[in-house]
């Protein structure tokens, strides 16, 4: 499912590079947002929000939990979203 | 809609000295605002400041920030009123274009761009005269439902709370 060529990942990666004032570069796919990156609660938050006004689509807070890097939030997005 | 001092007063839990929006002049529900702070050399954040030319009265970009993002706050929780603190979370894509000095009127446009579930993301731009001082690409706040902002002269917050005090229909 995630493939580097994604686009969708590729997008997710950038906004959530921006959220955790990152380069996107620096941004892995399974690493972990709190602990490998300092995001606090409101990151996380914020984080969800600007992926739900980017692909339109959404998300409940209860899904926080389950974003604990990028993979994750890329299948919790698109569980959402209707990815394919 | 035009909103009055008090009627800000009604809506944003902040207080003198950080109550930084003076008056609405227009709002249009979930959309758009456009609001007054007049800055004046009676403002806190010059009280020991002498006669110093130059940076030192500038206003502080901090409280610019501030004040445009309390104007987004008014616009929100104009919007969907309830119960909750307003937190400020980021701000990005900022830039200053001129400074801000005693007697100038900052008037601040704000849109709302998207909002969810106790978070609001806005965007705007501050005016003095014909100048853009700042632009706001993109502003984040959330509400914590679970910290009563209410000060003690806010009336109960069930209901529309604004009915009664707003002054006419500018939009």
């Amino acid at each position: 499912m995630t493939q580097v060529t994604n686009p969708q990942l590729a997008e997710l990666r950038e906004i959530a590079a921006e959220v955790l004032e990152v380069e996107p570069e620096e941004l892995t796919e399974t690493g972990l947002f709190g602990e490998e990156y300092d995001a606090d609660s409101l990151r996380a938050i914020e984080l969800l929000a600007r992926i739900e006004k980017r692909f339109k689509v959404d998300i409940p807070q209860t899904e926080l939990p389950n974003m604990i890097h990028l993979r994750a939030t890329y299948d919790v997005v698109a569980k959402y979203a209707g990815w394919s | 809609m035009m909103l009055d001092h008090a009627a800000i007063r009604r809506i944003l839990p902040h207080r003198h000295p950080m109550l930084l929006v003076d008056r609405v002049l227009t709002l249009e529900s979930g959309a758009r605002i456009e609001a007054l702070k007049a800055v004046t050399g009676s403002e806190p954040c010059y009280a020991g400041l002498d006669a110093v030319d130059g940076p030192g009265f500038d206003y502080p970009v901090s409280l610019l920030l501030e004040s445009l993002a309390q104007t987004g706050a008014l616009l929100w929780l104009h919007s969907a009123p309830g119960n909750g603190f307003p937190l400020f979370g980021s701000a990005s894509d900022i830039r200053l274009h001129g400074r801000v000095r005693p007697g100038d009127v900052l008037r601040h446009l704000v849109r709302l761009q998207h909002v969810n579930a106790g978070t609001a993301m806005f965007g705007g731009e501050t005016w003095v005269g014909d100048s853009r001082v700042l632009t706001a690409g993109s502003m984040f706040a959330v509400i914590r439902p679970d910290i009563d902002s209410r000060p003690g002269d806010r009336p109960s917050a069930a209901g529309p709370i604004l009915d009664s005090h707003e002054t006419g229909d500018a939009t």
